[in-house]
């Protein structure tokens, strides 16, 4: 692989292919791995039952900030089980880099020992035969804490710092300037300004963390099952930790329930499991997550404040924005993404897909007494969408003007294209205009105006109709992946696309999947790509010793990414089954078509040969094989779109409100996104209401509560609720696809649908009742108490 | 304890520690994995069982208390070579994404269908909410159901016949089931 390994040059810029009749892509075919998750036959971390297998329970801390004075395991180690603490790991630290120049680096420590920094970090592991067991053995280890005072809220001044290294607790800070802020202010007639909190809430997952650690000392092998969204970076932390060569550690994410972001960080129970594995050789170890756990210990996000002031000309023109943003990112900076991954997203986004000359906004990532913070799909976005949504409402209502019109003034158009953002980042979508539009006709929007209007005076709950647009980076490349300046760029995926001597393809891509489908998706590529079946392309994913590279789930990278890998290795094994038929028919290879993996000639009716003929060749008949051509009929490629791509975003909804009870109901919820090109209809649109059920939680219903020492009170199910079928109304996806400029012509869709959704109901609210929002969730009793 | 107990119409005898739950005798004794868990604490309803007919909670109930009664288990739904029509409406209306909530889902709706063979959406919708989904936003599960229903009244209901005669039998050594009602339901 070492030849393709070099080929990472980015895929020219082609027209996207266009699918053919009898080509999968573009059509919602079954899904690959359906059959099994239905018939209770998926293969979940969690399902793992190895022989010889220990289970592990964590030990976690009671306390938000404490000095720990003692920890002694005699009792749990008498009892015949291992117990491993904080002293037994203290050479092992996770440390996320950057070099931004303000960032102040941490250490992440495997197990606590010195201190422990939130309620939830794991202290101790037990190992026992059953995780029963492993729990009792939590009640023998006997840990002793000297509390200190704990700081939840990221604005205000710590009292006792988290990390010595940052006495202020702020671990990063960075100032976004461009134009002259003070002078457009100067000439704005109207300058609104807010103080807006949104509530911290996570990406819960319905599989929580899992993993499975196996230390084979004679082959020297380290094998880790995790359900995590990003094996290679597992794989690669992991080598460096255990001071491995790479080679030597199998990092394995099967079926994975769910990820959502909360899965692509390297946790220290990952490592904690790794290291445990190692100094118990031969024995499997699994580490299953309950959901107390979960809400505890796994990150957390979107506890962010906005300070946000902007000036509009009197036709609505958007003049300037200033802003201060101070964002919570918790007890560690996590790995590898960094306490900026927050802030840095919000700083680069704030003015979203609107038209702004002068821009100033410090952002800044303080630490606290709280769970870390980690990416969760839509990294800040919710939040910084939010902001920007509602000063445009508040400036339409002092200028007089619509919410709708105060938008299309300044939305990015399509001639604006490329537009420069503030931020420095390149729009290359501006199809706003038309999916605003669109959605305010799929909502009926005048329809709703005119019923807003006849329930006014009356005792009819009042109507408010809410707003959001957002522009979506996603599939970053390698310039695009620059931002947070850590070690790697997360442009590139690979994919290996091999033929097998009966003709059927198997697909290795470095993708991961978390049910977003992407084995359905690689194998829709891959099987156009070369002219196959779709039921005869498998795919293997998840697996470091299968795939060659691939970064994972993140930033609505893998239809883009991965899928661009996929497209350029099948068109290359297709390039190799041309010349071997050519060589074989001895025509030209131009001459040549293949569909249902039949290999034709141009003006011939009957094909010549099938895909499976030559892969016979190519693997078994080499005494067959044309001049010049090698056996084996496989390709590995790179993919790397270099820049990013965004997708276009408009949300609208319609609400009513009880007056009495301050109860929202939505009457109707439209989105419409330029996704570009779909290539699973039904799976792209699974992706984007899946997206707007999240966004509709955080809005309205979840929340991470701390008080202020540290405990949260949020540690159930039964308090931090999720949106079940009785609270997610219908909605109305539209399209405006415009294909991307890429080899398949697709955006990334996985994560815009949460942008919307805060924006949109606290727009509508404010709208129906007259009220401000300037804080989240909007609850039912914080309704009540601003119309009381 | 010993405990005897029919899962999808096999009788099955485990010994069972009296505090180990249903969900993990299934799941480790049994080695039927495809019930899930996803809170442990009765919220989530990824674990939900039909015990005796009737939704259960297994991560709420203890293995014992199964003792003498029938389970059926999302392993339990599909026939030789087909999907139950629920299965197979919830392939066709991408009513999955990740799959971790669906044998959960599967199970409530199929009581939901035997209670109800033709609800409408918001009773759909009502009657499903105790079971959370993170991935899908609950509209290809709501169209999945509505699609099986029609499709069981409309008399393809072989696979499902077969699956309510398997809830409703309980092991022949047994006469009267001696639990309480299960639950959590
Ligand atoms: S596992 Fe959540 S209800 Fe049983
Ligand atoms: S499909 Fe993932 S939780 Fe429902």
């Amino acid at each position: 692989m070492t030849a393709t390994a070099t080929d990472t040059a980015a895929a020219p810029h082609a027209e996207p292919i266009q699918a053919t009749p009898s080509g999968s892509l573009g059509r919602s075919v079954r899904r690959k791995e359906d059959q099994r998750l239905v018939t209770g036959h998926g293969r979940y971390v969690s399902d793992f039952q190895l022989p010889r297998m220990q289970h592990v329970a964590f030990l976690r801390s009671p306390y938000g900030h404490a000095r720990i004075t003692s920890v002694n395991t005699s009792r749990a180690e008498q009892s015949g089980r291992r117990v491993f603490t904080g002293a037994d790991f203290m050479h092992v630290v996770l440390r996320a880099r950057s070099s931004l120049p303000s960032y102040v680096e941490t250490d992440q420590p495997v197990l606590a020992h010195e201190k422990v920094r939130y309620q939830g970090e794991p202290v101790a592991a037990v190992v026992a035969s059953d995780r029963y067991l492993a729990e009792d053995g939590l009640e023998l280890v006997e840990v002793n804490y000297e509390p200190l005072p704990a700081t939840v809220c990221a604005w205000v001044s710590p009292r006792e710092p988290v990390h010595p290294e940052a006495a202020d607790n702020v671990l990063l800070e960075r100032v976004f300037e461009t134009g002259s802020v003070d002078a457009a202010f100067g000439d704005a007639a109207v300058v609104v300004e807010r103080d807006l909190v949104t509530n911290r809430h996570a990406g819960n997952p319905m599989e929580c963390r899992a993993g499975v650690a196996l230390w084979d000392p004679s082959d020297r092998k380290l094998t880790f099952w995790s359900g995590t969204q990003v094996p290679y970076i597992v794989r690669n932390m992991i080598a460096e930790l255990l001071d491995l060569p790479e080679g030597n550690v199998r990092v394995v994410a099967p079926d994975v329930g769910g990820g959502f972001g909360v899965k692509s960080v390297l946790y220290p129970e990952d490592v904690a499991l790794c290291l445990m594995a190692r100094a118990m050789p031969n024995v499997p170890l699994k580490w299953v997550e309950d959901r107390a756990e979960h809400l505890a210990a796994a990150t957390h996000a979107r506890d962010h404040r906005y300070l946000i002031k902007a000036g509009f000309a009197s036709d609505g023109t958007l003049l300037a924005v200033q802003a201060d943003v101070t964002v919570n990112v918790g007890a560690y900076s996590v790995y590898p993404w960094t306490a900026g991954i927050e802030p840095l997203m919000a700083g680069g986004l704030l003015s979203g897909p609107y038209r702004l000359d002068n821009y100033r906004c410090a952002v800044r990532g303080v630490a606290t007494n709280t769970a870390p913070a980690g990416p969760y799909r839509g990294v800040a976005r919710p939040a910084s969408v939010f902001a920007m949504e509602t000063v445009l409402d508040a400036a339409a209502r002092e200028l007089g003007m619509t919410g709708v019109d105060v938008r299309r003034k300044n939305l990015i158009l399509p001639e604006d294209i490329p537009y420069k953002m503030p931020s420095g980042l390149v729009d290359d979508s501006g199809h706003y205009v038309e999916c605003l539009t669109k959605a305010l006709d799929a909502l009926g929007y005048d329809d709703f105006l005119a019923e807003q209007e006849r329930r006014r005076g009356t005792d009819e709950p009042p109507i408010g109709i809410g707003f959001a647009c957002y522009n979506e980076l996603t599939g970053l490349g390698r310039a695009a992946s620059a931002g947070p300046r850590m070690p790697f760029r997360t442009g590139h995926d690979a994919c290996t696309v091999r033929v097998n001597p009966d003709g059927k393809v198997t697909v290795f891509s470095g993708v991961t999947s978390q049910g977003q489908g992407l084995e359905t998706t690689m194998a829709q590529i891959v099987a156009d790509g070369i002219g196959v079946d779709y039921d005869d392309v498998e795919v293997r994913i998840g697996d470091t010793d299968e795939s060659l590279w691939g970064f994972g789930a993140f930033s609505s990278r893998q239809a883009v990414i991965g899928g661009g890998a996929a497209h350029r290795a099948a068109a290359a094994v297709k390039e190799k089954v041309l010349a071997l038929a050519a060589g074989l028919l001895e025509v030209d290879a131009a001459a040549l078509h293949i569909e249902n993996g039949q290999i034709g000639v141009v003006g011939v009716p009957d094909p010549a040969l099938s895909i499976a003929e030559v892969a016979r060749v190519a693997y078994l008949e080499s005494h067959r094989l044309p001049k010049g051509i090698e056996p084996g009929l496989e390709a590995t490629k790179f993919y790397d779109p270099i820049r990013g791509v965004f997708a276009a975003g408009a949300q609208v909804a319609a609400i009513e409100v009880d007056r009495t009870t301050g109860e929202v109901r939505i009457l109707k919820y439209v989105c419409v996104e330029d996704a570009g090109r779909a290539m699973h209809p039904q799976i792209v649109d699974g992706q984007i209401v899946g997206a707007i059920a999240q966004g509709i939680g955080g809005a309205m219903y979840e929340h991470l509560i701390y008080d202020d020492a540290g405990n949260l009170s949020t540690g159930t199910l039964l308090d931090y609720l999720m949106p079940t079928s009785a609270e997610i109304p219908e909605m109305t996806i539209e399209h405006v696809s415009h294909p991307a400029a890429n080899p398949l012509g697709v955006r990334g869709v996985g994560e815009g649908g949460t942008l919307g959704p805060n924006a949109v109901l606290a727009g509508a609210v404010s709208d129906a009742l007259g009220i401000q929002i300037d804080t989240l969730p909007i609850t039912p009793s914080t309704i009540w108490k601003e119309l009381q | 304890m010993d405990v005897t107990f029919s899962v999808n119409g096999e009788r099955v005898r485990v010994d069972v520690e009296p505090r180990h739950t249903l969900a993990d005798v299934l799941r480790e004794q049994c080695g039927l994995t495809g019930t899930h868990l996803g809170c442990e604490h009765g919220v989530c309803g990824a674990c939900t069982v039909l015990v005796d007919g009737q939704p259960a909670r297994a991560c709420l109930m203890f293995g014992v208390q199964a003792d003498g009664s029938s389970v059926v288990t999302v392993e339990g739904l599909a026939g030789d070579d087909e999907l139950h029509p629920l299965q197979e409406a919830f392939v066709v209306h991408h009513g999955l994404q990740c799959g971790f909530c669906t044998p959960g889902m599967l199970i409530s709706a199929m009581h939901l269908l035997d209670t109800d063979p033709e609800p409408t959406r918001e009773k759909i919708r009502e009657q499903m909410s105790g079971n959370i989904c993170r991935c899908t936003g609950y509209i290809g599960i709501v169209d999945a159901i509505a699609a099986a229903a029609d499709v069981m009244r409309s008399g393809d209901t072989g696979v499902s016949d077969r699956v309510s005669a398997r809830a409703q039998e309980t092991p022949s050594h047994i006469e009267e089931p001696k639990r309480s009602p299960p639950p959590g339901g």
